[in-house]
């Protein structure tokens, strides 16, 4: 349908629809917030990672000049709030659970004062054993870090207690069996480390109480709706008594779609009955929003000497942190993935999840599914070198196809892998590779494969048609920078044949948008386009009417045509147009134009007749985006530095809305991908995390990303999905440090199992290598 | 307390008083580290003594010797660029060029690098292997500090209160001799994990003189006369090559942060080392 329409419509890289403001500086973002008579706020964090709080004494920053209130945890009920596991305070209450944990919170005339106000709270503690890792956790004298979990509510089946907080477990097929019939088990434990999000944003909010009580919150967010839940849960308020909105967000990647500061801002602002505004620093949002996990797999496979992968066991050990937060979704998910794009009938994975006494960990980019890959797909690889086979070959002989089942048995409706991985092998001259030759330097290549889902939970978008004919959409998704905003305005205007400048997108709010559950999971452009396109089809049926009426026809016989008219087939002049069409029904007949479309995803994560699952914390998951990557390093042998050379994603998104910003999430998860791989790791000194800060923490920059990273877009379309779109957020993540890992084996013949491959672990590979031979 | 006032003044008589006038005042060069490390609140100077309009400070002055003069509001940007070293002297714009990224080398000054002296910075270990001098003026007048002895322990130099870097005295190298900076970093633009600086001289096969400075690998950039030697007369073989830098390996005093362990960087100096001379053959072809 695309091609003939009108400009920026679906299959367009049109510029982002807010460029000029961000190019310009002029975008609002929530540090460039204010409000008249606004206070500013700051955070006291918690100097023990495990204590009891036995008493406050903030009489010394409350008199300090310009200081109007001082906030602890018994100025608050016993709210709790979380996305799976409602374990969490609005700010430290009794106890504290990790270093860094807001304990307290002042609010003050500027920032300056707030800052010096909270160094002078005294608070006095009994400090308490601490756990620091999975394992201390699970041991039988640990020191319990929620002693309250069992009466904790829950929204899915949790198998818990002690430091136990969630253990899932999903298995198919008979995986004795499986082994059984293997000629060769490969097996591993692999470990990675905890990863910064690193927005280039950090978080922060601006709350403000009305006459009557009502609050308007701004916050950096990925969802206005959860933003809104966690403060009323937290905080014990009615929805209707909070008003949720965003600003501009600078970037997401799972740390801004929970609650950060935002409870606390709230209360400061109910309490002082002025605006009152709160942005952490750099190093406050690293040790206190959230993480990715610290994660263990065990991963064993079996195949067969042709090449037939038969069984896999995949064990699980998650670090949460102290608190819930998205980890019970974060270990499902990583188990659902644990089995890889390939058709393996025999299959368990299960999964724990532990309290520890660090930093909530919680969404991030892949959400559990890059370091399952990493295990698995260096498996592969490891299986084919022991088969001498082409580790491309072997993939083929066993990856899933359209109409196949994922693990847990719900079916592909489309995959284009096959696909991904010709286009991977032929760009990158796989077969053929004659890689460049330095001296000092060794190179080899490497390939991985990911999947990725798109569709959960609910959505809405409503569509309106203005009195002059133009469109006005509103589907409360955040834009958080990758650019949502703008692809559903294309699919809402090709939806209608109107330009995209004939359509007006609404910004967020929980007064007037419909639900979204989050701009997270690779979804938006999946679920809320759906969303888009059937609220346009809802006013399309709308405005035929008018037309029959109008042009005095049948429906059959009218058609939409481009440039927001309708007409009557095979009649070139007879048409009207929306502007017409909405001035009649504003003024005349029928009343003003309003499509809406709502939807919750539906299908089932688990077809009982095909597998097992106990403690699963998401019922209804699916619709799968699929990748190829193949990567070339060149390791430097003096210190055993990897650098990635050159790339070839190629990744099946169904359909890109809009293939530029496609390859843009591409290239953004590739690179930050990477640095998981090769630098990126927050290091604790017992409890303390010793580089929440830009200078000792280390992502790859423009410098670091190599100069030939190629993207290939395959459309195997998604038949439901809005234009056969899928998603594309999360995908160029996942397979990156397998594939490097591949390439680093490839080129040296080491197998690293522990991210980041950082030199020093490089090197010593090497070394140990060169002395075994 | 906050910082309440800054000044710029224009020659360095003056700035020398203001910071004489306001103990707790700071001297204020580039601000890429000392502004960063305001708005951590690591430090809270009283005021501020911004040095950018002193142009006594900025240029160079090539000297009758061969010896090159920088000022110490040098931009590492000019540095890299815009000085006219010769023979061995590059190892100092090797090292300005990988300072960091083009916006800190827009904006940092050698003066500000080396009166920082942090471990990591690729000024200390460069400015030993080029023999270099350190000239500092103070209320009592100017002195001059070779740059191994200026270089006194983490995070300290042999600057006193109120002392100011003027600039730094590049001598001549020998003619045909070779500078080089070999870095190791986590990603571009990060300070070194270690490093390597050299000066050497080849006569036909063989190594007539050298120096080797290792930074990164301790409180101050470790050279050794001795490792030096190890090298004269050979022919930077790998025999010769690991024998100097493990001495140099042993010699350092690294610590573990998070950057590296001090094993690793143990290990990486001499492997450096050997890296460092495989990458300047071509220009010994050269010469
Ligand atoms: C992101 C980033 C990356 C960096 N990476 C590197 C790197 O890879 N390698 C590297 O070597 N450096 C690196 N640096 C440091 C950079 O080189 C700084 O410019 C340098 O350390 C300080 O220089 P400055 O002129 O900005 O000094 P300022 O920040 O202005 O001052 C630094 C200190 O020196 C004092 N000072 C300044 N001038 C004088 C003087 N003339 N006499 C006495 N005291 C003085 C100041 O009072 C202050 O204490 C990096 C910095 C940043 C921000």
């Amino acid at each position: 349908m695309s091609g003939e329409n009108e400009a920026g419509a679906v299959g367009q890289s049109i510029p982002r629809l807010e460029v000029r403001e961000k190019t310009t500086g002029r975008a609002q973002y929530i540090a460039d917030m204010s409000s008249p008579g606004m206070l500013h706020g700051a955070i006291l964090q918690s100097p023990y990672a495990h204590a009891r709080i036995l008493s406050y004494d903030v009489s010394e920053a409350l008199a300090m000049p310009g200081v109007v209130d001082v906030l602890t945890g018994d100025d608050l009920g016993d709210g709790r709030m979380g996305a799976f596991i409602k374990d969490e305070h609005a700010i430290a209450k009794h106890k504290v659970r990790y270093v860094g944990e807001p304990v307290a919170a002042v609010a003050a005339e500027t920032e300056t004062i707030a800052r010096r106000a909270v160094r002078l709270i005294q608070i006095e503690y009994e400090e308490l054993a601490a756990v620091l890792t999975p394992d201390e956790g699970l041991a039988n004298d640990a020191p319990i870090i929620h002693e309250h979990l069992d009466d904790y509510i829950k929204v899915f089946p949790a198998v818990c207690g002690g430091n136990l907080v969630s253990r899932t477990e999903l298995s198919q097929g008979d995986l004795d069996k499986g082994f059984a019939e293997a000629d060769f088990i490969v097996e591993g434990t692999y470990e990675t480390p905890a990863q910064a999000h690193l927005a280039i944003e950090p978080c922060g909010a601006l709350a403000e109480m009305d006459a009557s009580g009502r609050v308007t919150l701004w916050s950096a967010n990925q969802s206005v709706f959860r933003v809104q839940a966690n403060v009323c849960e937290s905080l014990g308020l009615p929805m209707s008594k909070l008003r949720s909105l965003t600003p501009r967000i600078g970037g997401g990647f799972g740390n801004k779609m929970e609650a950060h500061v935002q409870p606390i801002v709230v209360a400061l602002a109910m309490r002082t009955g002025r605006p009152v505004k709160l942005i952490l620093s750099r190093e406050e949002d690293f040790e206190c929003v959230r993480a990715r996990h610290p994660m263990r797999v065990r991963c064993k496979t079996g195949v067969r000497n042709d090449g037939t992968l038969v069984a896999r066991d995949v064990e699980v050990l998650l670090d949460c942190g102290a608190y819930g937060d998205d980890s019970p979704g974060v270990l499902g998910y990583s188990l659902l993935m644990a089995r890889g794009p390939y058709n393996i009938p025999n299959v368990r994975s299960v999964g724990r999840l532990v309290y520890t006494n660090k930093m909530r960990f919680g969404a991030f980019r892949g959400f559990g599914s890059p370091k399952v890959n990493f295990a698995g797909e260096t498996q592969i690889d490891e299986i084919a070198e022991h088969l001498d086979m082409d580790p491309i070959d072997l993939r083929l002989k066993n990856i899933v196809a359209t109409g196949d089942t994922w693990m847990g048995g719900s079916v592909l409706a489309s995959c284009g892998l096959r696909e991904c991985i010709d286009a991977a092998r032929e760009a990158s001259n796989w077969d053929q590779r004659d890689l460049p030759q330095t001296p000092g330097k060794r190179r080899g290549m490497g390939v991985a494969c990911a999947a990725h889902i798109s569709g959960l939970l609910g959505t809405g978008a409503i569509v309106r048609v203005l009195e002059d004919g133009s469109v006005a959409l509103n589907t409360g998704a955040v834009d958080i920078g990758q650019g949502s905003d703008t692809v559903l305005t294309q699919m809402c205007a090709e939806a209608l044949q109107v330009p995209v400048d004939g359509v007006s997108v609404a910004s967020p709010d929980t007064d007037g948008s419909p639900y979204n559950w989050g701009t997270t999971a690779s979804r938006v452009t999946y679920t809320t386009g759906r969303a888009v396109v059937g609220a346009a089809a809802e006013v399309e049926r709308q405005l035929r009417d008018h037309a029959a009426e109008m042009m005095e026809c049948s429906q059959e016989d009218l058609e939409l045509r481009p440039g927001g008219l309708i007409g009557i087939k095979g009649v070139p002049g007879k048409q009207v147009s929306f502007h017409e069409i909405s001035l009649r029904a504003h003024w005349r007949a029928g009343g003003p134009i309003v499509g809406h479309h709502t939807w919750v995803f539906d299908q089932p994560t688990i077809d009982p007749k095909r597998a097992v699952a106990h403690g699963l914390p998401f019922p209804q998951i699916g619709v799968y985006s699929f990748a190829a990557f193949v990567v070339e390093v060149e390791v430097d042998e003096a210190s055993g530095k990897a650098d990635v050379t050159r790339a070839w994603m190629a990744v099946d998104v169904g359909r890109a809305i809009n293939p530029g910003s496609v390859e843009g999430q591409m290239e953004g998860g590739f690179v930050q991908g990477m640095g998981f791989a090769l630098t990126e790791e927050m290091v604790w000194d017992d409890a303390r995390l010793i580089n929440p800060s830009l200078l000792d923490y280390k992502v790859p920059t423009t410098l670091d990303t190599p100069h030939e990273l190629h993207t290939i877009i395959i459309e195997a379309a998604e038949p439901d999905g809005p234009f056969g779109a899928k998603g594309v957020g999360e995908i160029g993540l996942v397979p990156v440090p397998a594939a490097i890992a591949n390439a680093i084996t490839d080129a040296c013949n080491i197998r690293l199992t522990t991210l980041p491959m950082k030199p020093e672990r490089v090197l010593n590979a090497m070394e140990q290598a060169a002395h075994g031979s | 307390m906050m910082t309440q006032t800054m000044i710029a003044p224009e020659t360095l008589e003056d700035a020398l008083a203001a910071m004489h006038a306001e103990p707790g005042s700071m001297a204020l060069a580039g601000g890429a580290t000392l502004v960063a490390m305001m708005n951590a609140g690591l430090v809270e100077p009283n005021s501020l003594v911004a040095l950018r309009h002193v142009d006594t400070l900025r240029g160079t002055r090539q000297l009758d010797d061969g010896g090159i003069e920088l000022g110490a509001m040098r931009r590492h940007r000019e540095t890299a660029l815009e000085t006219p070293f010769k023979d061995g002297q590059t190892v100092l714009s090797y090292a300005a060029s990988q300072i960091a990224n083009p916006t800190v080398r827009n904006m940092g000054t050698l003066g500000g690098s080396i009166a920082f002296n942090d471990p990591g910075a690729d000024y200390p270990a460069a400015l030993v292997a080029a023999n270099a001098t350190i000239l500092i003026v103070g209320a009592t007048g100017t002195r001059e500090v070779s740059a191994e002895a200026f270089f006194v322990d983490w995070y300290t130099t042999a600057l006193e209160a109120g002392e100011l870097v003027a600039g730094v005295r590049v001598p001549a190298a020998l003619v045909g001799s070779i500078g080089h900076y070999e870095k190791l970093a986590r990603i571009a633009g990060d300070f070194a994990v270690a490093s390597v600086a050299l000066q050497v001289t080849w006569s036909g096969d063989s190594i007539a003189a050298a120096r080797i400075a290792i930074g990164g690998s301790g409180p101050t950039p470790l050279h050794l006369a001795e490792a030096d030697d190890m090298l004269i007369g050979t022919g930077a073989d790998s025999d010769a090559l690991s024998k100097a830098g493990l001495l140099l390996a042993q010699a350092a005093d690294p610590v573990d942060d998070v950057r590296a362990s001090a094993d690793y960087r143990r290990k990486v100096i001499p492997r450096l080392l050997a890296k460092a001379m495989r990458e300047i053959a071509p220009a010994r072809e050269a010469a």
